[in-house]
């Protein structure tokens, strides 16, 4: 380990950046959707699996990746607009709404599961690279998947930036995470805030679940570990905060990356969950955040 | 649950204590007695998550982690150190509850509920991990077997009690006596002053705490002792079954299913995990032919008891019957 050259350790620091770039796309939306509603969505890992078999499938029915990851996004969207509009949106009126909708996303999420096993079979299924070749840079050498991870992760997060911050919705979003009622007296539409803030969330995860598919496999199971790498994310980043998710997906990508060239891979999870374990003890509000 | 019992409540649970003795003596057959034994083994799994959920409002999500304590450490103690598993099965319950208070700890300091569901939930995951990690112990998902039985006993009048997977009925009331050790001590911790505090906590932290609850040593008990009694349930369903693997004992499926039986059956009743504990395990059961079907069904359930029943079967209102306690 000590005689590793320094590239090897640039090649794990790009990696884990790579790896961190699709933490973060999972942990924006669990942080989109709490920041919002204060809804812990135990069925994200769902909608990144999700996206997974929706680019199985586009692409082996020969769509170009440059055509089907923006196909993905949509079609999450409105997966994740419908759940929000079928579920969460009457629990939200319940009385112990918080506790009803930890349970009944947990439901869903058990309930998306198998229903993935039902209809797509308990086989794993690989994706082809969407794109061939490697990138050299020196003695650095990247496959150009990867790359395009990267880039697809940084113009999503962008993208989601922009709107957050430049547009009306945007606005309207964040207006409603810091006063719902407030925000609702000022003539903002509520209630569709919500569900299109859920659809958003799911896309962000459904493109995660598109970009990783190559990497990983596609199976009914594939979106729990994911799930909870979101949590160990947000958690990190101060839950609810989106520019937090972001910057705590990076640092669990990169820490993950260099531990595992410390331990071996089979206690990455331990850490990453004890880490968070930690934080939340002497930090609720997040390694960034500032104390309430 | 502070009224004094009223004679409906009463004659209700000792037909229902009656039955549950009497069910071996009609001979009935070895199946349905095991189907009794799992009831009995989720029903204390269910009462205690119930306490430290429904009537404390602590809304853990990784109460598994629990159950894989008391039935991994029951199960290695009683391989490795040779002490029969009458022992072993508290030593692992406690063990269970001494993780319970170091979990307990950083979880008094959180009063979000997305925080403690998160926190509870990847400690139960480490758990998982570590015993599917630390394959010399626990051979890993190879699963661990060799886990002794309880030793046969020699009891006056009934002569000698065996514990066999082909005798079942010395089991059956080793369930029976160690669910209604569970109901009795929730029943009683329910019914004194802390109970008192314990429900004060669910309704208002603060004003508890201005009343002199005294907050931590509530909370970190609570949780302690629902960590025991889920550790026994884990403890028993080892020996009971004899093999072990993590996805098993601590897989998040185990949670889902206690969650499902105590919404379904009312949270925050005395009487709901059990009716979940029954409805959920035998219709899982008589339903085999749709076993891939099981989950999505179980999932489907949570949600809609969730939209549509959120204070659970056990408290609709039924002829004659109080109206139910506001749940958390």
């Amino acid at each position: 380990m000590t005689a590793m050259p320094i590239a090897l350790y640039i090649e794990q620091i790009v990696n884990g950046l790579v790896a961190g770039s699709m933490y973060a796309l999972v942990g924006g939306g669990i942080a989109l959707i709490y920041g919002t509603m204060r809804v812990l969505n135990m069925a994200h890992g769902e909608f990144y699996m999700m996206g997974g078999y929706a680019a199985f499938y586009l692409v082996g029915r020969s769509v170009p990746p440059v055509l089907a990851i923006p196909l993905v996004a949509g079609l999450l969207f409105l997966v994740g607009a419908a759940v929000q509009r079928l579920t969460v949106h009457y629990l939200l009126r319940q009385d112990g709404w918080l506790f009803a909708c930890i349970a009944a996303t947990l439901g869903l999420s058990i309930a998306f599961q198998n229903l993935a096993l039902i209809v797509f079979g308990e086989d794993y299924k690989t994706v082809p690279y969407y794109v061939e070749g490697i990138l050299r840079l020196g003695d650095i050498r990247l496959p150009l998947q990867r790359v395009l991870m990267l880039l697809v992760a940084v113009g999503t997060l962008l993208a989601m930036g922009f709107l957050l911050k430049k547009t009306r919705f945007g606005w309207a979003l964040r207006a409603t995470s810091q006063d719902s009622d407030a925000a609702s007296v000022c003539g903002i539409p509520v209630s569709r805030v919500h569900m299109i803030t859920f659809g958003l969330s799911a896309a962000l995860g459904g493109v995660a679940g598109a970009m990783l598919a190559p990497i990983y496999s596609v199976s009914p199971w594939m979106g729990l570990p994911v799930l909870f790498k979101g949590f160990v994310v947000v958690v990190l980043g101060g839950l609810g905060s989106f520019p937090g998710a972001i910057v705590g997906g990076l640092l669990l990508g990169i820490v993950e990356a260099l531990g595992v060239q410390i331990t071996s891979a089979e206690w990455r999870d331990v850490f990453g969950f004890a880490l968070m374990i930690v934080v939340v003890w002497a930090r609720p509000w997040g390694l960034f955040g500032k104390a309430p | 649950m502070f009224q004094p019992l009223r004679l409906n409540a009463l004659l209700t649970a000792v037909v229902a204590a009656l039955v549950v003795l009497g069910l071996p003596l009609l001979g009935v057959g070895s199946y349905v007695l095991h189907v009794m034994i799992l009831i009995m083994i989720f029903a204390i799994f269910a009462v205690a998550y119930n306490l430290v959920t429904g009537y404390l409002g602590l809304k853990t999500f990784g109460h598994h982690a629990f159950f894989g304590l008391g039935a991994y450490g029951s199960a290695l103690i009683s391989i490795h150190l040779g002490i029969g598993a009458w022992a072993s099965l508290w030593i692992g319950a406690a063990l269970a509850a001494a993780f319970g208070l170091f979990i307990g700890l950083p979880i008094l300091r959180i009063k979000s509920m997305a925080h403690v569901a998160v926190v509870t939930l990847a400690f139960a995951e480490i758990v998982r991990l570590s015993c599917s990690n630390l394959k010399g112990l626990t051979r890993g998902e190879l699963g661990l077997w060799g886990i002794p039985a309880f030793q046969a006993l020699h009891l006056p009048l009934v002569g000698e009690v065996v514990f066999s997977p082909a005798n079942k009925i010395g089991y059956y009331y080793l369930a029976a006596l160690l669910l209604g050790m569970t109901l009795l001590a929730t029943a009683v911790i329910l019914r004194s002053k802390i109970g008192l505090a314990i429900l004060a906590i669910r309704d208002g932290e603060d004003a508890a705490e201005s009343l002199g609850v005294n907050l931590t040593r509530i909370k970190l008990g609570v949780f302690a002792v629902s960590a025991f009694m889920v550790g026994v349930a884990g403890a028993f369903y080892a020996h009971y079954v004899g093999i072990l693997t993590p996805s098993a004992a601590i897989g998040a499926d185990l949670m889902i299913l206690v969650i499902a039986m105590v919404l379904v059956g009312g949270l925050g009743t005395f009487a709901g995990p059990l009716v979940g504990a029954v409805l959920l395990t035998s219709s899982a059961e008589s339903l085999r032919f749709l076993d891939q079907y099981r989950l999505l069904v179980y999932g489907g359930l949570i949600v809609l008891i969730v939209l549509f029943a959120p204070r659970g079967l056990a408290s609709l209102r039924l002829p004659g019957r109080r109206v139910p306690e506001r749940p958390a």
